[in-house]
């Protein structure tokens, strides 16, 4: 049963690291918590059931068009919505993601308002046994996918020149613009890849979890928790946070209670904040930084 | 002094025009007329609960296409409460003051006609019947104005346990729950029957809403090796673990509430191996497809043609049925008083809808005491009273 917990908690951790990640490199990049990011999320899994059973496309298909869907509704969000506050206060851009989120979910929410809709699995086949494990097709797709993602986003932000870049621009953008770097056009970037990495969430986990409008936001307190606990601002501490999140969740509820799976994540908010407010991995910052 | 006999006149006129009217002394009812209040989850994530009030309004609707009831035509004033208990209240409020309403039949979610209880206690003389709420703290106990024409979370979950027992050789009985309001309204009269049967669950777990994993709870029914599992979860949690039952081999069948329907969980599990020994609790007498229930469906459809035909969709019907049938034998000079008495004298009412008798007495308002259940063993669904030994 241990092995289990640990494996099945894996798995669904892969899939809060994803979220996590797509709020820190938003964050990091524009010191904006994102509060709609649970929409990100959920809007990926729609745009996916629409162009599949609306549309008629197939699994691949409709992946890239969600993924390009939810790039461009990101930036648009960001050029349309949030650029015009970007002087004012932290509040106030808060307050605009946390309307947005209520925004998107009324939309979702009009137009399938009482279904909770199944999708394929992105992969077929039964139960795989690997000694007292069970796994599911779809339960590697995900955690495989979603290492490919971090990996390809600490590869991107560590190797990468554009990547570099994005990570000066965010530390000092003043000090970026004054040098020539165009910080709207690398901000505005972010939003869509923080979007797409939302969407590439919700697309791993709809198949098991069903879609409906109201998805997102049980995904978004887990997405808190890690960063939280992997240490605010941090990339590997939203992974390493989520990972352990995932786990600490199957273990309490398997060798303490069930009831207590659901409040793992506030506990692990409040913990963190009283013991090290500073995350697993991230560092102490004063203000905005 | 013309002034003044003017005045008269107009004051005369006045009287006698209001004294020619045809005023019916009663609130919500004109000479052609019958105002029927209704609320229910349209919008938000419980907006399955549309559809019994659909079936509901299409009963009325109906009966208003063959002349009415006693020479009146229903007027509905339906409203949408999403289930959240502050919006029943201002729904229940408007449709009492503002809409004048003569009666109130809505209410789909169990926590919101709890919270619009006091104001039915402020207002005893205006008769309330539930749509689809299912708490037996509802009707537990006996308000005079209040009618509960639907199975109770009382007679579901003695239903399940039953029907769980007349499985040969059960003795382990686990449960996976919610830890809402809704899952609490189960658990407790459940594990109040079981302990009459000298039953202790071997395992009992919860899975809360919006859950996007159910792995501890799972393998924790698993280790217990039940004989069967009693499932009190929505729709999305109850995919969950179905889907999760089947990966992690347990083979125990489960039983549910009614607050699914069996066509609905099939195709969202989209595996029929994890759906083959679920157990649904069914409150019709028939299953949608049969001939006999046709003239249901039918109905539905004329009125509702664009939303889906399910097991929801009927159950707000008997409790439309039961008005209709109470306000007809109120008669002509009709009554908020009238129709709660002949609500109170309604005895054994089937119309061929429900999975057994209504009967409602001034003692006991929850007026449903029995049910079976459904099944989906290949590609139709089955309805049975005990557990299909031959399978």
């Amino acid at each position: 049963m241990l092995a289990q917990l640990i494996v099945s908690g894996l798995v669904n951790g892969s899939v809060y690291a994803v979220v996590a990640l797509g709020m820190t490199v938003l964050y990091r990049s524009t010191t904006v918590v994102n509060f709609c990011h649970g929409e990100f999320f959920m809007l990926g899994a729609f745009a996916i059931l629409v162009s599949q059973q609306v549309l008629g496309w197939s699994y691949t298909a409709s992946i890239l068009f969600a993924l390009i869907l939810l790039m461009l509704f990101g930036s648009l969000v960001e050029r349309l919505l949030m650029r015009p506050l970007q002087n004012a206060p932290h509040i106030s851009l808060a307050m605009m993601t946390i309307a947005l989120s209520y925004l998107f979910k009324g939309i979702s929410r009009f137009f399938y308002g009482r279904e909770v809709v199944p999708l394929e699995p992105l992969v077929d086949g039964g139960p795989i046994e690997l000694g007292s494990v069970i796994l599911l097709p779809q339960d590697l797709l995900v955690a495989g996918s979603s290492l490919l993602i971090v990996l390809g986003f600490f590869y991107f932000f560590q190797k990468t020149q554009a990547g570099k870049v994005i990570q000066a621009a965010s530390q000092t953008p003043r000090g970026a613009a004054l040098v020539g770097i165009n910080v709207p056009r690398f901000q505005n970037f972010m939003w869509g890849a923080s979007a797409a990495l939302g969407a590439v969430a919700g697309i791993l986990i709809a198949p098991s979890t069903l879609v409906y409008p109201d998805m997102g936001a049980h995904m978004l307190i887990q997405a808190f928790a890690a960063m939280t606990l992997g240490g605010f601002g941090s990339l590997p501490g939203a992974v390493l946070g989520a990972l352990t999140l995932g786990v600490l969740e199957n273990l309490i509820g398997g060798y303490v209670s069930s009831s207590l799976v659901e409040i793992t994540a506030y506990l692990a908010i409040i913990v963190v904040l009283v013991v090290r407010p500073q995350g697993l991995l991230g560092e102490w910052r004063q203000g905005r930084g | 002094m013309r002034k003044l006999l003017s005045t008269a006149a107009l004051v005369l006129t006045a009287s006698l025009s209001v004294a020619v009217t045809p005023v019916s002394a009663e609130t919500g009812v004109t000479a052609d007329t019958i105002r029927i209040g209704m609320f229910g989850p349209l919008t938000g994530p419980t907006a399955v609960g549309s559809l019994p009030l659909f079936g509901a309004a299409a009963v009325y609707k109906d009966v208003n296409a063959h002349g009415g009831i006693n020479g009146r035509k229903i007027e509905l004033f339906i409203e949408d409460d999403a289930c959240d208990p502050n919006k029943t209240i201002s729904a229940t409020k408007k449709l009492i003051a503002q809409d004048q309403v003569f009666m109130v039949h809505g209410g789909w979610c169990s926590g919101t006609v709890m919270a619009i209880k006091p104001e039915l206690a402020r207002n005893p003389q205006l008769p309330y019947m539930v749509l689809g709420a299912a708490s037996a703290a509802i009707s537990t106990p006996v308000m005079p104005n209040l009618f509960h024409p639907i199975a109770t979370t009382n007679t579901v979950t003695r239903t399940m346990l039953d029907f769980a027992l007349s499985k040969p050789d059960t003795k382990r009985v686990a449960i996976i729950s919610h830890s809402d309001e809704w899952g609490k309204s189960h658990i407790n009269p459940l594990l109040e029957y079981m302990k009459t049967k000298g039953i202790e669950p071997v395992e009992s777990v919860w899975l809360e809403r919006g859950s996007t994993s159910a792995t501890s709870q799972l393998l924790k029914l698993r280790n217990a090796k039940p004989d069967v599992v009693l499932a009190i979860l929505y729709p999305p949690e109850l995919t969950l673990y179905l889907r999760g039952a089947d990966k992690y081999g347990i083979k125990a069948p489960t039983v549910t509430t009614q607050g699914v329907s069996i066509e609905d969980m099939v195709h969202r599990v989209g595996n029929p191996a994890a759906t083959k020994d679920l157990f649904v609790f069914y409150p019709l007498s028939s299953t949608l497809d049969a001939p006999e229930f046709s003239k249901w469906v039918d109905m539905y459809r004329k009125y509702y043609p664009n939303e889906p035909v399910e097991t929801l969709s009927f159950m707000g019907m008997t409790g439309a049925l039961a008005i209709v049938e109470a306000i007809k034998r109120a008669g002509p000079d009709l009554t908020r008083e009238k129709v709660i008495d002949e609500l109170n004298k309604l005895r054994d009412f089937d119309p061929g809808l429900q999975s057994g008798p209504l009967t409602f007495t001034p003692e006991v308002h929850a007026g449903i005491t029995s049910g079976k259940m459904i099944y989906w063993p290949k590609d139709h669904a089955e309805i049975v009273a005990t557990y299909p030994v031959d399978r």
